[in-house]
């Protein structure tokens, strides 16, 4: 809870800090390996066994396996490696992440994923707006802007590390694609957990929620994604309807427009995940949905969601339903 | 594949290939236009609905040089066309062909299927084999330059040293196939020079001869390509690779075998193979017509023939199978979905195209089915249930009384018994027998035949007997030559022969026996025993043959015997107390109510297959496949790839688990380069070697600890019901190769090594530069969970192999 700053009544102070204490004692007790965090330089033990695999944030010092980053020890077989905690977004193929264009390079655009180098989108692995698969030309290189400028947001997948250990990103499926009308929010990537769906579409509120394994999220208007076959044929049979009435440019104009509802929606979740990632719970869809519906029952504004009265509410829920959890077990 | 706008694949099918071929056409990004020279249109079908697009089929079979097929009997000497180019197949020339076959050994039908090859090319003392005699006659006819197709690599060679004597290029010719092959070879080092199969080449290539198989080494094998293309090679001796993804005709091409051997038996070429293998005969733009000469050594009917030289392509199936590489792919990325691949699939798409026509084939059966009417249904049913416990009682009783242990005493030479009678041509065998046995008159329908039986073996009570048994029978001969015998009714005309049958063909034992005579071999004996047999009958005629009692006279004790004969009677008393019994035409009444039935059981059996088959193909194998990247840590339980799958997603050219597990057990890491280099050997070498000296002590300890994660890893798999062969997938790891790699990992030159083990050179080629590919991909899965120092170990390893001939760059370059 290091940097939440509130502005607690004593009521709120005491009843967040018994939630929050609960929710310690709880973790205390189910993770049975809380000894197993290291900080810089702290020796692992390894039990004198043969043939064990040092892996990521380990090193060899005078034959003891010492870590060389805080976090927790994780053992699969004989590997041994330290997972960070709080650390920096740390890339794994096949992850989503969003991203934000910080440059338009020769073939290529820069992205800043919080990682601790710039990844990298060559126009060459993402599909081109008209969804022809061809070999890139210098007219397709002079209209990169026309796809994305600076300080676009991207949703992208992570493909892999070329040899100098540089970052590679594709996009190369509608859903991939440059990310408007909406709010991009930073939170530590840790609070992401990995899971084989990382887009949501809530269809309820109409909102697109795109959880970044990079701990950028996107909430925004749900855009449809359609593939290259279905836009040609619909835009036929636009056509054809444009012959015969006349009146596409209302169409047009709506499409352009968000309605003050979903801004709304938009603004809610957004302040969900906040509240979430300050009080350092999972950010998962399930927690997000839940509690936009926790406000809604409280009758909260949404500028309320932020208020201290709700950061003491969710913490309790949690404390309460983390409680049920274990008790199950 | 990533900037293409159209892709073109030739020969999308074939073999092995076929698997990588067809993931690649299914991952494609879709709007890709395709086109694909296929030899099966089911094939563009599929792609056109995995890619949402429209086919266009343009087909043709038509040959710009056409073909003549002769046949080359073997031992004889001269060429037989069999199929002349217009594609007729002449049946008298086929015939005649047949008929120059020498049979070697006469009187020996029966060769065995391994040996039979031998005979033929060995030849007799001084007379040259038949293979040198058909080189010598295409010479001399000009059909040059050949390719002779055999299927083994050591038959390849073996057929080219007996070219020895033969010599096909004049001088010019050899001088410049001798400055090609120097200046191929040049690039070897002088060691690798003087090896054996080098230096054993360059004679053959002059003299016009060249071998081509996959045991070469690379070098050797494009040096023989391209002095065949420049035609200074007249006669070639292949495997089938020559026929596959190389564009080199010839004008002639011969089949030394007609039989393949294809991993359990020697089987015909099938169609397919002989089309593609044909299709190298006849170079366009140069020949007129292609000639290909089928050596045949043994007698063929004339519709194997004619299926094989004028049958269609092979119908392809799909050999689609999930790897677990793939499925981990496919499961970290987030929109990759295995069940979307697998729906994807030609297997798939193949057993979706069944479907209609088990439709179609259902529903005229019920139809047909429903065409049979038959009145008093119900009442007939009930008859035939009656009918058939009576028929499965009555079988219990015999099984008693006939089990050796009661009726083996009574099996004397002279006892007369009646034989049930099998009818081959009748369609409803059992039922018509079943109703003769209700209506009580069986001897009406089993004759009594007169016999001679001898127990011939007596063995211990439980071994089964057949009994020699003189009866009348009716002897066909096919025109294979094959006998068959088949017994009839005693008045029947046949001849007296004695049979053996076993003893549940016996329906019972009569009480009375005959004397025989001793010397039953003059027919004039069979023929008066028999006609005793009927006097037996009339004698009896009165009041039937005397049976032997069970219980009285044969002692059988047992109570479901003697339950079995009280339901018997009982069931006797309902079948006359039934109505139906005493209509007319009762028999057929039955036997449409027998078909009818047997057409309800298909329609069942037709109807569980279609419903097995709209399921996903592959679905419970998916399942289970995932139960196993989930109970081996892989994935977590909601599909998420944990660090063990990542590593295994980056190998592809081995067992992912094997090596995964192997890795992450530490095995790697604490053994020497040269160890883990041989050790990984045994995940690419696939051959099996003979007699192959086992690798010395570390490496074999090795490869034990190898052969016992192999074993876990297959255990879990066999858990978690994945089809699997446990002790198979342990040998699916040969050890064969690890001393010779070992050394080549020390350093050793190649001529060394190849003294050290007997596998064929190219194929040890194949081997390590498959090694180093799976190396590459271990740098890579070090990289992933971060272990350094492991990852420069691998690192080092590839540079300790990569090197010399083993990666001597292709001449095509």
């Amino acid at each position: 809870m290091r940097g939440v700053q509130l502005s607690l009544n004593k009521t709120q102070k005491l009843r967040l800090e018994t939630a929050l204490e609960k929710l310690e004692s709880l973790s205390s007790t189910t993770s049975n390996n809380s000894n197993a965090s290291v900080t810089v330089a702290d020796t692992i033990p390894i039990n004198y066994e043969d043939g064990v695999l040092k892996g990521h944030g380990t090193s060899e010092m005078d034959g003891r396996v010492v870590a060389t980053i805080c976090g927790v020890v994780e053992r699969v077989n004989k590997l041994v490696y330290v997972r960070a905690l709080r650390a920096r977004y740390k890339p794994e193929i096949g992850d989503i992440i969003v991203g934000r264009v910080i440059e338009v390079a020769p073939k290529r655009w820069r992205l800043e994923i919080n990682f601790s180098q710039d990844a990298v989108l060559m126009l060459s692995s993402m599909n081109l707006p008209d969804g022809i698969q061809r070999r890139r030309t210098a007219v397709d290189e002079l209209n990169m802007r026309s796809i994305f400028e600076e300080n676009d947001i991207v949703c992208a997948e992570v493909r892999g590390f070329q040899h100098d250990g540089s970052l590679y990103l594709q996009a190369r499926s509608q859903k991939y694609r440059k990310l408007d009308r909406g709010q991009l929010l930073r939170i530590s990537p840790y609070l992401v957990k990995r899971r084989k769906q990382h887009f949501h579409h809530l269809d309820q509120y109409g909102v697109d929620l795109i959880l970044g394994c990079n701990g950028f999220i996107w909430v925004g208007e749900h855009v449809e994604a359609k593939d290259d076959m279905v836009v040609d044929q619909m835009i036929k049979s636009e056509q054809e309807n444009a012959s015969l009435s006349g009146s596409v440019s209302s169409c047009e104009q709506e499409q352009s427009h968000t309605s003050v509802e979903i801004r709304q929606h938009i603004c809610r979740l957004a302040n969900a995940v906040r509240v979430l990632s300050t009080l350092g719970f999972m950010v998962t869809v399930e927690l997000i949905t839940e509690l936009v519906d926790l406000s809604i029952s409280h009758n909260l504004n949404i500028h309320e969601m932020l208020g201290a009265e709700f950061y003491v509410i969710v913490a309790e829920k949690e404390a309460e339903r983390r409680s049920l959890a274990t008790k199950k077990r | 594949m990533r900037c293409i706008t159209c892709v073109t694949e030739k020969e999308v099918l074939y073999g092995k290939r076929v698997l990588l071929w067809l993931q690649r056409i299914l991952v494609l990004y879709f709007s890709l236009p395709l086109s694909l020279m296929l030899r099966s249109l089911q094939i563009g079908l599929q792609s056109m609905q995995v890619h949402q697009q429209p086919c266009h089929i343009v087909y043709t079979d038509y040959r710009p040089t056409p073909l003549q097929h002769y046949f080359f009997p073997s031992g004889g000497n001269g060429l037989y066309l069999v199929v002349d180019e217009k594609g007729k197949f002449r049946e008298n020339s086929f015939q005649k062909a047949l008929n120059a076959l020498v049979p070697p050994g006469e009187g020996d039908k029966k060769r065995e299927n391994g040996k039979w090859q031998k005979g033929l090319f060995v030849g007799k003392a001084g007379e040259d084999s038949d293979i040198f005699k058909m080189v010598k006659m295409i010479i001399q006819r000009q059909y040059d330059p050949v390719i002779c197709f055999s299927f083994s690599k050591r038959e390849c060679e073996f057929l080219a040293m007996q070219m020895a004597k033969m010599d096909l290029n004049n001088e010019d010719e050899k001088v410049n196939i001798e400055t090609i092959f120097w200046s191929a070879m040049d690039m070897l080092s002088e060691d690798d020079k003087k090896l054996p199969q080098v230096s054993n080449m360059l004679p053959l290539l002059k003299r016009g001869i060249g071998v081509h198989h996959s045991g070469l080494l690379p070098i050797l094998k494009e040096v023989i390509e391209i002095l065949f293309q420049e035609g200074l090679i007249k006669c070639l001796f292949a495997t089938e690779t020559f026929s596959i993804g190389l564009n080199m005709p010839a004008k002639t091409v011969v089949f030394t075998n007609v039989r393949k051997f294809d991993g359990d038996k020697f089987r015909w070429i099938s169609s397919g193979e002989y089309i593609q293998m044909s299709g190298r005969a006849g170079r366009r733009g140069i020949d007129e017509r292609g000639i290909c000469i089928l050596m045949v050594d043994e007698k063929l009917e004339p519709s194997t023939a004619k299926l094989m030289v004028k049958g269609s392509a092979d119908s392809l199936n799909s050999a689609f199978h999930l790897s677990y590489n793939m499925l981990l792919n496919q499961i970290r990325s987030e929109d990759g979905d295995p069940v979307n691949l697998l729906r994807n699939s030609f297997y798939q798409f193949q057993v979706d195209r069944a479907i209609p026509d088990l439709v179609k084939q259902a529903k005229s059966l019920e139809e047909e089915r429903d065409s049979i009417i038959l009145e008093e249904e119900d009442s007939l049913e009930n008859y035939y249930s009656l009918l058939q416990q009576f028929k499965s009682l009555k079988k219990d009783v015999r099984d008693i009384v006939l089990s050796p242990k009661y009726c083996l005493p009574f099996l004397q030479p002279g006892r007369l018994v009646s034989i049930q009678l099998i009818k081959v041509d009748d369609n409803l065998p059992s039922f018509s027998v079943k109703d003769d046995v209700t209506l009580g008159v069986i001897i009406n329908f089993e004759r009594i035949k007169g016999l001679s039986e001898d127990d011939t073996n007596k063995k211990p009570e439980d071994a089964s007997y057949t009994v020699d048994i003189l009866t009348r029978c009716a002897v066909h001969k096919d025109e294979a030559g094959k006998r068959t015998i088949s017994i009839v009714p005693l008045k029947d005309p046949g001849e007296p022969a004695v049979v053996s049958l076993p003893i549940s063909q016996i329906d019972s034992l009569s009480s009375v026996r005959l004397v025989i005579p001793k010397d039953l071999l003059p027919v004039e004996a069979r023929e008066n025993t028999l006609k005793k047999v009927s006097e037996v009958l009339s004698r009896f005629a009165k009041d039937g043959l005397p049976q032997l009692d069970p219980e009285d006279d044969m002692k059988v004790q047992s109570s479901s015997y003697r339950k079995a004969v009280r339901r018997i009677e009982a069931l006797e008393n309902l079948f006359e107390k039934h109505e139906i019994a005493k209509s007319p035409l009762i028999e057929q009444k039955l036997k449409l109510l027998h078909t009818k039935k047997q057409l309800t059981a298909k329609i069942k059996s037709i109807k569980r297959t279609m419903r097995s088959s709209t399921a996903l193909a592959f679905k419970d194998e998916l399942k289970a496949r995932k139960r196993v990247l989930r109970r081996l840590g892989y994935v977590t339980s909601d599909d998420v790839v944990e660090l063990k799958g990542k590593v295994a997603c980056e190998i592809s050219s081995a067992d992912e688990l094997t090596l995964t597990e192997l890795m992450f057990n530490g095995v790697l890491k604490d053994i020497k380069v040269e160890e883990m280099v041989s050790l990984l050997s045994c995940f690419v070498w696939q051959e099996k070697l003979q007699d192959a000296q086992k690798p010395r002590d570390e490496l074999e300890l090795l490869f034990t600890q190898l052969q016992d994660t192999a074993r876990r890893v297959a255990k879990v798999q066999l858990e978690c019901k994945v089809q699997i062969d446990v002790e198979n997938f342990v040998s699916s790891f040969r050890p064969d190769i690890m001393e010779a790699v070992f050394a080549w990992a020390k350093g050793s030159k190649f001529y060394e090594i190849m003294e050290i083990t007997q596998v064929f050179e190219g194929s040890l080629i194949r081997a390590i530069r498959r090694l180093e590919e799976v190396l590459q991909q271990l740098i890579q899965a070090a990289k992933s969970i971060g272990e350094t120092e492991l990852e420069a170990k691998f690192e080092d390893a590839v540079i300790k192999i990569k090197r010399d001939i083993v990666f001597a760059a292709s001449l095509y370059l």
